[in-house]
């Protein structure tokens, strides 16, 4: 009879390549997510207005009584600025406890301490966030224009909007990577996903107050700059060349944006650490 | 302490009845009935066994799913009056870590319906009990892990409770102090009054009373004193591991007598099981001090573990 | 000689919450939450502080409409944007949904729970230190905003001081609400802080544009009829309130208000009674 060896055995079966770290996170984030039923509601609800608006382009492309509503470059702006909503609600949802929930159970430790730099694990964490977004935005503004080639029947709307697709891109793609990056610095700051999660809106809400006293007062939208919503509109109306609505030059809102997007990489470069040194 | 105010006559401090508790679809105590008289009882299991559980459904913190509790008489779900004679110390290390430890201890005593002054003389005298005094006005996110430990027995027992509910009390404990606790537990039985304490150490438990309850996967498995169960224990065929220089010498003498029933042989130890320990051991002793079969460098017994204890009372 | 435990006496849901209160006060003003927020309110500081400096260096002032702006309108118009819609609701969400889940987190809620107390009353004592500790967090906030806008374009402080007073009033009120509202959902629900955005910041500025009852299930309908200044213009939703703005009576208001602080916190004082909170191992 063979006697088999009872003792230690190494692994011997593959590994993923170094670099890839990020996509386990991922992986196992985004599976958390889709096992919740409340957020698998909200997201349902989040594809509502995309559903609406197919049904629009149905009625314009087929029923002439419904011409009026024959969709144009701005129909795809005003559609992504209605998702901005849910994008908001998934951001708290998904990102509030995103490194917060790690720092609370002093998991970055133990995350840090495997063959994973820093850059994996929020690059993993920040897939996370810019997933669900993007799935809310970019995935339902690009279906969009898909349904109205369908249904149209033709590509001329496409081929005379052909910047539709490449606008569509680069704004949720900003638009993700803001919040995103933003939510993630935020919840490095904090071991309470629920205090992250308010502090997001409150920001958000409050520069938007701010702008509107200004506005108020002034009557003058020069002051749109201080409001990251606003920032965000001014630079998608230029994407989507679009009448801009806000007397700040887009530019200007575009470096409010990109300061945000570094501001928030400076915190997690500072905050994500497996030892928090307490001077 | 008040030794004439203990645990009213040998009237039990707790009574389970069918008491179950599940959590969804997990079960953490199942079908459990039982009494526990006054005194100092350990209350003993592996991990996860429905220890926690069974010290939330005697605290009042968790509604029974199923069947009855009665603390002290009364059922203790949704009726707080019942805190003032309970004390509870829970496992978790969670506090108000800006206060110091004086100021959460009278503050948990005036909860008690003690006047102010009062409750700081009960939080002192509580602290000076654990030994903490020196460190009342230190914030308590200063203190070490056995301190907190400390604090926490402290405000289980300031406001001077009839029965004291420990969840875990030693874990994270240096000797020292686990002596020390163990020492208060006993003394706090010996004036009359009531102990619940849980643990997962068996020599833990002994070394605070004889009176144990063993339960394990969200039953119990046996209830009475150590002793008995153990005497239970050497009923049942023990192993004993030996390492020494002549282990076939050793099995040819072990061979001899009645009480043991087989040998094996592991590299240079021989695994004897007996079925009567304690003359075994008596004879294995004898063996060692005379040096005639050579030097014994090693004799454990695999058996004398409370894992042991649990699957030996779970094949009964 | 101490009181025997057994005959000491069960202290009242009224005394149990003044001992809980007495002891959550401290916890909440000084927590790192509340830094948070006193850097917050900090903000409106710090506009009318740029907004009074542009006022001493232009003499000509601002204009709203063409018109000189007074520094007393343009105080109502921040107690408008940033307190009654913005402020008073996020330290709603903020403090009422954390009252018993922060104790819950933080796993304290045991020394609370085990205590011969009713549990309502820590929901009770916790929410009398959060009104208390907000209110100390606002209300040096807009005393420095109201002196340092007001005297702008000549009105006078004096004759506006009245009106301070109903606006710390009015706020004080609205932070009751909310915070009984939110404390109520913090109770009920495992995740309370989206409910408590959609609803602050989804429900009632969504539903207040409609004509109809819908409205009368926000707190903000009520809330703003206690304000005093005008409702300020500033995007197309504002005009839109203004045009479908239906303003109670104050007497029914703050019946209203009463209505919802009680009720909510009954409420929510009957499901801590009654809800296990099991911890986190």
């Amino acid at each position: 009879m063979p006697i088999h060896d009872q003792g230690y055995r190494r692994y011997s079966g593959g590994k993923a390549p170094r670099g890839y770290g990020w996509a386990v996170i991922t992986r196992a984030g985004i599976r958390t997510f889709v096992a919740k039923r409340a957020f698998l509601g909200l997201l349902l609800m989040s594809w509502f207005p995309f559903f609406v608006r197919s049904v629009q382009m149905y009625a314009a492309a087929n029923l002439p009584q419904a011409a009026f509503l024959a969709p144009t470059a701005s129909t795809f702006r005003e559609f992504l600025g209605q998702q901005d909503i849910f994008a908001f609600f998934i951001t708290v949802y998904v990102g509030a406890g995103l490194i917060a929930n790690d720092r609370r159970a002093n998991a970055l430790q133990i995350y840090l301490s495997k063959p994973l730099t820093r850059a994996e694990y929020v690059f993993g964490k920040l897939a996370i966030l810019m997933a669900f977004l993007l799935l809310v935005t970019w995935v339902p503004a690009i279906l969009l224009l898909i349904v109205q080639i369908a249904f149209a029947g033709n590509f001329t709307f496409f081929q005379t909007n052909a910047y539709l697709f490449p606008a569509i891109t680069v704004f949720t793609f900003l638009d993700v990577t803001m919040v995103a990056t933003a939510m993630l610095a935020l919840s490095s700051l904090s071991k309470n996903g629920r205090y992250v999660g308010i502090l997001y809106a409150a920001v958000l809400f409050f520069t938007q107050a701010i702008y509107g006293v200004l506005f108020a007062v002034t009557r003058s939208s020069s002051f749109s700059w201080l409001s990251f919503p606003a920032n965000l509109q001014q630079v998608g109306d230029a994407i989507f060349r679009l009448p801009l609505k806000y007397s700040t030059p887009w530019p200007v809102s575009l470096l409010m944006i990109v300061g945000l997007i570094g501001v928030s990489g400076l915190v997690l470069e500072r905050r994500v650490r497996g030892v928090e040194v307490v001077a | 302490m008040r030794p004439e105010q203990g645990t009213r006559g040998l009237e039990p401090i707790v009574i389970a009845e069918h008491l179950s508790k599940w959590y969804g679809q997990v079960i953490g105590l199942n079908d459990v009935s039982v009494t526990l008289p006054p005194g100092v009882t350990g209350l003993l299991g592996p991990n996860g066994a429905g220890k926690s559980t069974f010290m939330k459904l005697v605290t009042g913190q968790l509604k029974p799913s199923k069947g009855s509790i009665t603390v002290l008489g009364e059922p203790i779900w949704r009726n707080p009056g019942l805190y003032a004679r309970i004390g509870f110390c829970p496992e978790q290390d969670a506090f108000y870590e800006r206060m110091t430890g004086l100021e959460w201890l009278t503050a948990l005593v005036r909860l008690s319906g003690v006047g102010d002054t009062e409750a700081t003389a009960m939080a002192r005298r509580a602290l000076e009990t654990v030994e903490l005094l020196d460190a009342a006005n230190k914030k308590i996110g200063a203190y070490s892990k056995g301190m907190r430990q400390r604090v926490k027995m402290a405000q289980a027992l300031a406001h001077d409770p009839e029965v004291l509910i420990l969840d875990e009390p030693l874990s994270g404990m240096d000797p020292i102090a686990r002596r020390k606790t163990i020492r208060l537990i006993k003394e706090w039985g010996r004036t009359g009054r009531s102990v619940l304490v849980s643990s997962h150490i068996l020599h833990e438990i002994e070394s605070m009373t004889a009176n144990i309850l063993l339960i394990n996967q969200g039953r119990i498995l046996a209830e009475g004193n150590v002793h008995q169960i153990r005497d239970l224990i050497d009923k049942h065929p023990h192993s004993v591991y030996i390492k020494a220089d002549h282990t076939r010498a050793l099995a040819r003498e072990f061979l001899g007598h009645d009480d043991v029933l087989s040998l094996k042989f592991e590299g240079d130890a021989v695994v004897v099981q007996t079925g009567q320990p304690d003359a075994f051991y008596a004879r294995l002793t004898d063996l060692a001090a005379s040096g005639k079969l050579g030097v014994i460098h090693e004799v454990t017994s695999p058996d004398d573990n409370l894992q042991a204890v649990f699957q030996y009372l779970v094949k009964s | 000689m101490t009181a025997p435990a057994a005959r000491r006496a069960t202290p009242s849901v009224l005394t149990s919450a003044m001992r809980i209160f007495d002891l959550s006060l401290g916890q909440m003003l000084w927590s790192r939450r509340s830094v948070f927020l006193g850097l917050l309110l900090g903000g409106p500081v710090l506009l009318a502080i740029a907004l009074r400096v542009v006022s001493v260096l232009y003499t000509s002032g601002f204009r709203i409409n063409g018109a000189q702006a007074a520094g007393a309108s343009v105080f109502g118009m921040m107690i408008w944007l940033l307190y009654i819609r913005f402020i008073v609701p996020v330290l709603g969400v903020f403090y009422g949904t954390s009252l018993i889940a922060d104790e819950v987190d933080d796993k304290t809620i045991t020394y609370l729970f085990t205590r011969p107390i009713p549990r309502r009353a820590v929901l009770y004592g916790k929410f009398l230190a959060y009104l208390v500790c907000t209110v100390l967090l606002v209300l040096p906030s807009v005393m420095l905003v109201f002196f340092l806008i007001v005297p702008i374009g000549g009105s006078s402080v004096g004759e506006a001081f009245p009106s301070l007073l109903a606006d710390f009033a009015m706020l004080a009120v609205g932070l009751a609400a909310y915070g009984a509202l939110f404390a109520l959902v913090g109770t009920r629900l495992k995740r309370p802080l989206i409910v408590g955005l959609v609803f602050a910041f989804g429900w009632e500025p969504a539903v207040l544009l409609f004509p109809g009852y819908l409205k009368r299930l926000t707190v903000a309908y009520y809330l703003q009829a206690l304000v005093r200044h005008e409702m300020p213009q500033d995007s197309a939703v504002s005009m839109l309130l203004q045009v479908f703005r239906e303003v109670p009576s104050v007497t029914a208001s703050l019946a209203a208000l009463a209505g919802i602080v009680g009720v909510t916190l009954w409420l929510a004082g009957r499901a801590v009674e009654q809800r296990e909170f099991v911890l986190d191992q």
